[in-house]
């Protein structure tokens, strides 16, 4: 009699395993059939009605639903949330888009490429650096921009087109991909320079260095002010960085076709060696422990670097900490790299939107949603509500307010036209450690010249075996 | 064991004898090296504390207490992560694997220490080797099986609760933790039981568990912790807050409050208050076992 | 023995699909190469060369070696027995092997559907992605001749093995009751199966590498290689079974015999020491740095860890007061989530003078340290530096420490739980008998709690070496680009082979390697512990 119940208790247990893992009746398949509506009267004008010729012609966005992987969070997330609805409710093609976080950049990564190795669709749109579009693009997984740019009926116009800072719009064009656009540029941020103005005028400046002699003078000035080890400029060991001082100095990390990294230019060696200078001189620390907003905020640093998107929790943490230490608020601002160049040059950077290939439906109604998004009012509402930057012309248009609002923000849109690139190269994540790594070494005190030439030929040795790996 | 615990009074008259006042020294060693020891375990913790409590320049001036602490920290990061909504969610997560693990553990625990079966040895060594895998490699083929399970199946396994509890019903952690303790059940119970008239399967549940209590609710309450502070995993296999647990509250709170080091502590230390407080009124039964049950022997 | 499987069939479902499928995976990958690829192009041993150079040729000859020994000595066994009571032995031979046959054909179906069947995502891309797509090509690949064929093939020597066993245990079931020899020689077979098929892919892999050297016009070391690593090896072997044995002789001789013991430990460590490095440097110098460091960890982690664990369980199961509010709080770090406990251990081991330990340092007039920025090896750092002792002499770098501690501050709480439950299952009737006996606590200690405890402290062990081997959170939330690399353990450098650079391939056969140092260390401490484990 026990061994009955046993059995059946076994029994049971597996059936329900068998259960979990059994073919689904295919109750779904009548509803799908019914959904698909006879096709429609030849001549359909309605708006948004399929275009009748053209590569596009006879696909229908109307009605799909669209979802978009992306890494907004917090307040972002819910300002997105405001200007999605939006186009939830007004935009003629009935499409509707679901707006998900999915975490951070990385993990979006992870996700698309699982879904890629299980064969589930990944969401319609995704956010992703340049590198990670050439990753996707070994399983083709992205769909090309140009057929819906260049589309007659839902397309760009030239003007249109012409609207978008050329080389934001180029980024996403991969020459190892036949050329294929396959991104495409919503907002954009850049490396800037945080300076204290306020104390900058108590040390007996006018205002933020432009030369990296100014900046190392002023830096000095303020460490020497503070007097125990802090003050000064907090180094960022990040690639970005090392990516930023290179052109502001003149020079690059990318070789003149474009197939190789140079870290040991003359650009790159003096920018190590003025700011090991200044790391030796105590003009400049590591601050390890978190983001250094609330340091600079806290008058422990007169300079920080680091992305334009940071702006709203600098401004955040210099309110806050200016009231919890019951003094006015110091006047701060952004500004452009030390340059020795006669024009600014910025490291511009910023995640492109990519269409995942699937149905041509939902990828022209992707489309549609990411042209919306991108025209100037739309692009402004996101703009203000994210502090990133515009990535076309006629945007600026209608900021005019905001800037005047926050000026931080404007000292910065004005550097937009002076951008400048890292590499997009398959290796570069790879890459961006190793040279994170070379400028930890320098700091703590290899030959300068030696670490830079062992980096160069890391990342280029890590670039070849990449691409020896891609078939 | 040998010795209880003495009441103030009891302690100075066993003063006077040498024997009790070794007892008494011996209790004080105890003692300084459990204060010591928990001062170590709990200092760091407590700095988290009193991190969460101070405001911005406090948290980051370096200073060690708050001047007032701003409980308002908790309030904004409770709102602000929207614990609220993960919090459902990871109960009903955890309950579900931490259940399931609970029975297929024990029964292929039980398997591995009292019976004998071709393959036995081949069988647990296969066990083993699956916890040897780096999990990095684990997620690829882990997506894969459950993004195809739930194709063929008739529940969707992404983005719902079998992917986030089946994997975690069946661990070779779970079967080798059960199966030292099931193993030290000596076997004449077991020939007791059958000429009782008992089969494997109620001697299990009517011995053998309630014998290794102890370890059966330290796998229930390692499961418990896993599956509440579980990330990767979940992160990959949902895509919508429906079943998102409170891990990933605390995730994209922190990407939020960035540099905000207050309200991180403040974040962290209500995603961990449940367990705690779970922890800190169940403790008793995880270490009474057989003492109590008074079968053994 | 139904009974059995049925109470094992649940588990060994779901670890079927989640735990032994990433392994097969894994295998199979880390035979291809491809960026983000899962099937990528067939490269045989190609990851294992780059990640170890020509040590792979000699590991795969040596376990092939070992599972060569392992079949003889199973069948010898049974031969031995065989002669000496008159069983009947062989007829067990052939049903035996030709199941094993079976199973060994089975796994290679495994491996001819698994590349098809992980095929079918490509071919879903860019076609309407349904489920009745989805079912067709699995459908489709289900009926693959290749695949139907290797299956049956399969099936058929399986069944055949199978029936004809069950036939000669009814024979044997009817006239006495002599052992089932059926699982040893099956296992010798599989045994045999499985080396035959090592040994044919590393010959292959072996001419492929001579091949391709002599069209390259250089030499390969490769032969001399093998012959010192393998008589490296096999010294270090032979020390070992001497000193096993010395132990069980008088004491002369016993000491005659762990001289010779040691002089070959020393002669063996002494050719590995020179030659292993040489060789493994021509291979992946992140990898070969990363074991390094997981070698580091792993030893200044897992001893203090249990230790401190043991001490505090054995304590903390005393009738004191307080005993819940001190449980409770030796619990609290495990239970802390990562990013809270992290970013408090960035604070107190920042580089930053007035930083916690600085200021405690201060207070004891020492100079400031880098802790987590801080790339010198301790054994290094306190010997003042003056003496380059290479990578290996000048332990782990400061930064690898301070990860360390925050491991064991997490993990003895862990720890401390399970051994408290160990020490709940040990009766209360033998610490009263040992009282009567007049045993003090500690001699009660050591021969009432250590030995009932064995299974709790065996089981911890071998599962804490496991988890310190591929530890990754604590590691990856605390490293720093100052630490100069000096952090980054094995599963660090295979994340970063997978995620970052998705070399699919390359991070698998990363990971096999790491699964055959776990296992290898899994054991040798079995074998330690089978002696020393009591189960009541």
């Amino acid at each position: 009699m026990n061994t009955n119940r046993m059995w059946m208790l076994a029994a049971v247990m597996v059936a329900a395993l068998v259960l979990a893992a059994c073919p689904a009746p295919a109750a779904q398949a009548p509803a799908a059939m019914e959904e698909e509506a006879p096709a429609e009267a030849p001549m359909d004008t309605g708006p948004c009605a399929p275009a009748a010729d053209g590569p596009l012609a006879g696909i229908d966005p109307r009605g799909q639903t669209i979802v978009w992987w992306h890494q907004h969070s917090g307040s972002r997330e819910e300002k997105l949330a405001v200007i999605v609805e939006d186009f939830n409710t007004n935009n003629e093609c009935g499409i509707v888009l679901d707006a998900q976080n999915q975490g951070g950049y990385n993990d979006i990564r992870d996700k698309v490429n699982a879904s890629t190795a299980s064969g589930e669709q990944p969401a319609s749109l995704i956010v992703g650096y340049q590198n990670d579009q050439a990753f996707y693009q070994l399983n083709e997984v992205l769909a090309d921009f140009d057929k819906f740019i260049d589309d007659p009926t839902w397309g760009l116009s030239a003007e249109e087109r012409d609207d978008f800072f050329a080389s934001f719009i180029e980024q996403g064009v991969h020459p190892v991909f036949d050329s294929q656009r396959l991104g495409f540029p919503p907002n954009r941020s850049m490396e800037v320079l945080y300076y204290n103005q306020t104390w900058l005028e108590e040390l007996g400046f006018d205002g933020p260095p432009s030369t990296p002699a100014e900046f190392e003078e002023m830096a000095c000035a303020a460490a020497e002010a503070n007097g125990d080890g802090t003050g000064g400029y907090i180094l960022r060991d990040d690639a970005s960085a090392t990516a930023s001082w290179t052109f502001a100095l003149g020079g690059d990390v990318l070789n003149e076709d474009n197939t190789g990294y140079v870290y040991n230019g003359q650009a790159t060696i003096d920018a190590m060696t003025m700011l090991k200078r200044m790391l030796d001189n105590g003009c400049a620390y590591f601050f390890t422990e978190g983001y250094p907003n609330p340091e600079f905020a806290a008058r422990r640093a007169s300079f920080t670097q680091g992305s334009s998107s940071g702006l709203p929790f600098y401004a955040n943490d210099m309110v806050t900490i200016a009231e919890e230490q019951g003094r006015d608020m110091d006047v701060w601002g952004v500004t452009a790299i030390p340059h020795t160049t006669e024009n600014p040059v910025q490291n511009i950077y910023g995640a492109d939107v990519m269409i995942t290939a699937g149905p041509p439906e939902q990828e022209l109604a992707a489309w549609l949603f990411i042209k919306w998004f991108t025209s100037p009012e739309v692009q402004a509402r996101w703009v203000e509500a994210s502090n990133y930057f515009p990535t076309r012309a006629g945007t600026e248009a209608h900021l005019t307010g905001y800037v005047e609002e926050n000026p931080q923000y404007g000292e910065a849109l004005a550097l937009l036209g002076y951008g400048a690139y890292e590499p997009q190269l398959i290796s570069y994540q790879a890459v961006r450690d190793a040279a994170e790594t070379a400028f930890n070494e320098i700091m703590q005190g290899a030959d300068i010249q030696a670490t830079l030439d062992a980096l160069t030929e890391t990342a280029n040795e890590l670039q070849e075996e990449l691409m020896g790996e891609v078939q | 064991m040998a010795s209880g615990a003495v009441g103030a009074g009891a302690f100075r008259a066993r003063l006077a004898d040498p024997a009790a006042r070794r007892a008494a020294i011996n209790q004080g060693v105890i003692y300084v090296v459990l204060i010591v020891g928990a001062a170590a375990s709990i200092l760091p913790f407590l700095y988290t504390v009193s991190v969460s409590l101070m405001n911005l320049t406090e948290a980051t001036g370096g200073r060690a207490l708050p001047a007032t602490p701003q409980w308002s920290n908790y309030v904004e990061a409770w709102q602000d992560a929207q614990f609220s909504l993960y919090f459902m969610n990871s109960v009903k997560i955890t309950l579900i694997s931490v259940g399931g693990a609970l029975v297929f553990c024990a029964l292929a625990a039980y398997a591995f220490a009292q019976m004998e079966f071709p393959g036995k040895t081949f069988l647990f060594t296969l066990l083993l080797s699956t916890l040897m895998l780096p999990e990095a490699i684990t997620w690829v083929p882990n997506f894969i099986t459950v993004s195809w399970l739930g194709r063929i199946s008739p529940v969707p396994w992404l983005n719902n609760w079998p992917s986030l509890t089946i994997p975690f019903m069946a661990s070779a952690f779970g079967i080798f933790l059960l199966r030292q303790f099931f193993q030290q059940i000596p076997r004449e119970l077991w020939d007791s039981a059958q000429i009782d008239g008992s089969g494997h399967l109620r001697y299990l549940v009517r011995v053998v568990l309630p014998l290794s209590s102890a370890a059966v609710m330290t796998l229930v309450l390692f499961g418990f912790v896993g599956a509440w502070n579980a990330l990767a995993w979940p992160i990959l296999v949902t895509t919508t807050p429906d079943w998102r647990p409170i891990s990933y509250g605390l995730l994209s709170f922190l990407d939020e409050a960035g540099a905000l080091l207050h309200l991180q502590m403040a974040g962290a230390i209500i995603t961990m208050l449940p367990i705690v407080v779970l922890y800190f009124f169940t403790q008793r039964h995880f270490i009474e076992g057989i003492a109590t049950t008074g079968l053994k022997g | 023995m139904l009974l059995a499987y049925s109470f094992l069939a649940p588990a060994f479902i779901i670890i079927g699909l989640f735990g032994l499928f990433p392994l097969a995976f894994a295998a199979y990958e880390s035979t291809l190469r491809g960026l983000n690829k899962i099937v990528g192009s067939y490269d045989g041993l190609g990851n294992y060369v780059k990640a170890v150079d020509n040590l792979i040729y000699i590991v795969t000859f040596w376990i092939a070696v070992g599972l060569i020994y392992f079949a003889v000595s199973t069948i010898a066994r049974a031969v031995q027995e065989h002669r000496q009571e008159q069983t009947n032995a062989m007829r067990w031979a052939l049903p035996a092997t030709l199941t094993a046959a079976g199973t060994a054909l089975f796994a290679r179906f495994i491996f001819v559907l698994l590349p098809e069947m992980l095929l079918i995502p490509s071919k879903l891309r860019g076609q309407n992605n349904t489920q009745e797509a989805f079912r067709s090509l699995v459908v489709e690949t289900w009926w693959l001749p290749k695949v139907q064929v290797a299956l049956w093939i399969a099936v058929v020597l399986l069944a055949g093995g199978v029936v004809w066993g069950l036939f000669v245990n009814r024979t044997v079931a009817r006239d006495s009751r002599e052992p089932i020899y059926f699982v040893p020689f099956f296992s010798a077979g599989i045994s045999l199966v499985s080396a035959a098929a090592l040994i044919w892919l590393t010959w292959t892999e072996i001419n492929a590498a001579y091949a391709g050297a002599l069209e390259e016009g250089v030499g390969l070391e490769l032969w001399s290689q093998i012959v010192t690593i393998s008589a490296g090896f096999l010294l270090l072997l032979l020390a070992w079974r001497l000193w096993e044995s010395a132990g069980l002789r008088s004491s002369n001789t016993g000491m005659a015999m762990r001289l010779v013991g040691a002089v070959a430990l020393m002669a063996g460590a002494w050719v590995l020491i020179a030659e292993l490095p040489r060789v493994v440097s021509a291979g992946d110098e992140d990898w070969w740095n990363g074991l390094m460091a997981t070698v580091f960890y792993v030893l200044g982690t897992v001893p203090i860890q249990l230790g401190l664990a043991l001490i505090l369980a054995a304590l903390l199961f005393q009738k004191i007061r307080g005993q819940t509010l001190f449980r409770v709080l030796y619990f609290l770090p495990y239970v802390a989530p990562f990013v809270g406990t992290a970013a408090v251990f960035r604070i107190i081991f920042s580089n930053r003078p007035t930083a916690p330990l600085n200021s405690l340092l201060d207070l004891f007039g020492a100079e400031p340290l880098l802790w987590l920025s801080e790339p010198a090896g301790i054994i290094q750092m306190i010997t003042g530096g003056r003496i380059d002792l290479g990578p290996i002499l000048s332990g782990p770098s400061l930064a690898l420490v301070a990860i360390m501690i925050y491991g064991i501050w997490t993990y003895v709480g862990f720890d401390t739980v399970i051994f408290l439950a160990g020490l709940g299952a040990i009766p209360n009737e033998l610490y009263e008998v040992a009282d009567i006996d007049g045993a003090g606590g500690w001699a009660q200690f050591r021969h009432v709690t250590l030995p009932l405890l064995s299974p709790t402290i065996y089981f911890l062990s071998l599962y804490a070496v496991i988890g310190t081997f591929k530890a990754f959170n604590h590691i990856f939330v605390l490293r720093q680009a100052a630490a100069l690399g000096t952090t980054d353990t094995a599963s660090i450098v295979i994340f970063q082979a997978f995620k970052r650079d998705t070399r699919y391939g390359y991070a698998s056969a990363l990971a096999i390697l790491l699964l055959l140092i776990i296992m290898v260390i899994t054991l040798v401490n079995n074998r330690i512990a089978s002696r020393r484990v009591f189960y009541g």
